[in-house]
């Protein structure tokens, strides 16, 4: 099928680009890799006014990541992230499920900052920055806000973002040193059908500061709080994390669909908590 | 509200400046505007990559790239392998290896092969395989076309 029609505008800056939202009320659409929005116009699933396309707004894809964290340009391509040395060493989580994230052709255009307006239930983008505590700076021509993943996912391709407002940046604290990440996909490189990430520092003999997130089990991707603190101190062991990995499940609420049915995705979540905490007691995954 | 924008670029090294509409994907551009249909179209939603060409040296898929934006760009399509009748050294690969059948889903594999040549580097089969999920084809069953990338790629490692 073919868009329908819309005006483009090209900003050149951010101010540009957020003047351009409020003008067309809401009605506008920001245009980043395209790999969500542009299937969308395609299919006609989405009818906006006008299209502002902010692939040249420069340093709108700077990647600012230390040992304290740092931030990243929300227009940063996957294949940038996947190929940044400094990200590896500092936020491996991020490196790691970039590789599960769609086929090269997809890494090469789509950007952190879509992939977080998108708010895909299963994307591996939302769920790593649930884990790792990431919050987004947001744009508009009222000013700025920073808006914590957690209180940005609302649901299923829903956010508490306000149409005329622009993700310019990522920002991470200070990641533990320890992660896991486990997911399940009906093919290589496909939407998953749930995913786990695990994040952790080892003190001594004691695991702390202990985040687990989880995909496919509720309408957008979840912090399993309960379960973090009955880990919270722990060495992992196997009877702390089976009670860990019924505090998840407990707070899952999945649903059937055409992936799975919501008894399996139960099934899948005990089975990939486990072994995440599992790994992560065994070092953690390495990228 | 939805008035043409004039787009500059240049396409297989000659210079293309156009009219176009924005709702128009680069795919269509390519075929219908410059009638360069090497470039295949199969589903218009990221999926089968059959229309995979290179933008600035990297492979997209060009049903999700609107044609206004590669104003000032690049692009390089399957027209620009071959010179005249005489196959490309990956093209020659292909029919080496017999890694088409209908050839519906060459070009996107031939554009995404030459952007992963250039790129460099050496690749496990693993890898290699992982570069090219983005490409679907219905005939072959992969093999074949695994082999001839990995014959070419071996084959420009090995000429240096
Ligand atoms: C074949 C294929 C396979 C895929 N596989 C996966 C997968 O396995 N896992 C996965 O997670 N995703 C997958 N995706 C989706 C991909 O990750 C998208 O790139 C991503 O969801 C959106 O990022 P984008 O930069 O392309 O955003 P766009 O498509 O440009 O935009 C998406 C939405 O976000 C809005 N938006 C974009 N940038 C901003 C911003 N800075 N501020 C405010 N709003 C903004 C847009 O208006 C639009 O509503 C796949 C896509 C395809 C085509
Ligand atoms: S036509 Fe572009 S990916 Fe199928
Ligand atoms: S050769 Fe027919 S689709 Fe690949």
């Amino acid at each position: 099928m073919k868009a329908a029609p819309f005006a483009y505008v090209r900003p050149s800056s951010v101010a540009e680009a957020v003047t351009a939202l409020a003008e067309h009320e809401g009605m506008a659409r920001v245009l980043a890799g395209g790999q969500s929005l542009v299937p969308m116009l395609n299919m006609r699933l989405m009818r906006p006014t006008a299209v502002v396309d902010v692939n040249r707004i420069p340093g709108l894809d700077t990647v600012a990541i230390g040992p304290e964290g740092g931030s990243i340009g929300s227009l940063t391509r996957y294949s940038t992230l996947e190929a940044s040395a400094d990200i590896a060493a500092h936020l491996a989580l991020l490196t790691t499920v970039t590789r599960h994230i769609g086929d090269r052709q997809v890494r090469n255009r789509g950007t952190i900052g879509g992939s977080l307006a998108q708010a895909d239930p299963v994307g591996e983008m939302p769920l790593a920055c649930l884990a790792l505590g990431a919050s987004v700076l947001v744009q508009s021509v009222s000013g700025t806000r920073e808006v914590p993943v957690h209180e940005l996912l609302l649901g299923p391709y829903w956010t508490s973002l306000e149409p005329d407002e622009l993700i310019v940046e990522v920002r991470f604290p200070t990641a533990p040193s320890l992660f896991a990440f486990s997911e399940v996909t009906r093919r290589h490189n496909d939407f998953a059908v749930l995913a786990v990430a695990v994040t952790a520092t080892r003190t001594g003999e004691g695991f702390t500061g202990v985040r687990l997130a989880a995909s496919g089990v509720e309408a957008t991707a979840i912090l399993a709080e309960d379960a973090s603190a009955v880990l919270e101190g722990t060495s992992l062991s196997d009877a702390e994390i089976a009670a860990a990995v019924e505090a998840t499940v407990d707070v899952a609420d999945p649903s059937d669909d055409v992936r799975a049915s919501a008894e399996y995705r139960v099934h899948l979540l005990r089975v990939h908590v486990r072994r995440a905490l599992e790994r992560l007691r065994d070092g953690g995954d390495r990228v | 509200m939805s008035d043409k924008v004039h787009v500059t670029l240049t396409v297989n090294g000659r210079s293309v400046d156009a009219d176009v509409e924005p709702r128009v994907h680069l795919a269509d551009f390519l075929r219908h505007d410059l009638g360069l249909t090497g470039t295949h179209v199969g589903c218009e939603q990221g999926a089968c990559g059959n229309c995979t060409v290179i933008s600035d040296g990297v492979a997209l898929k060009s049903c999700l790239t609107l044609a206004v934006q590669a104003d000032g760009s690049e692009i390089e399509t399957v027209e620009s392998l071959a010179t005249g009748d005489q196959l490309s050294p990956l093209q020659q690969a292909f029919k080496d290896a017999h890694a088409l059948q209908c050839g519906y889903c060459t070009p996107g594999f031939l554009m995404t092969i030459t952007a992963l040549e250039r790129r460099g580097g050496a690749l496990s089969r693993e890898e290699l395989r992982g570069e090219l999920a983005g490409v679907i084809c219905r005939c072959t069953g992969y093999e074949t076309i695994i082999e001839a990338a990995e014959d070419h790629l071996a084959e420009v490692a090995a000429r240096g």
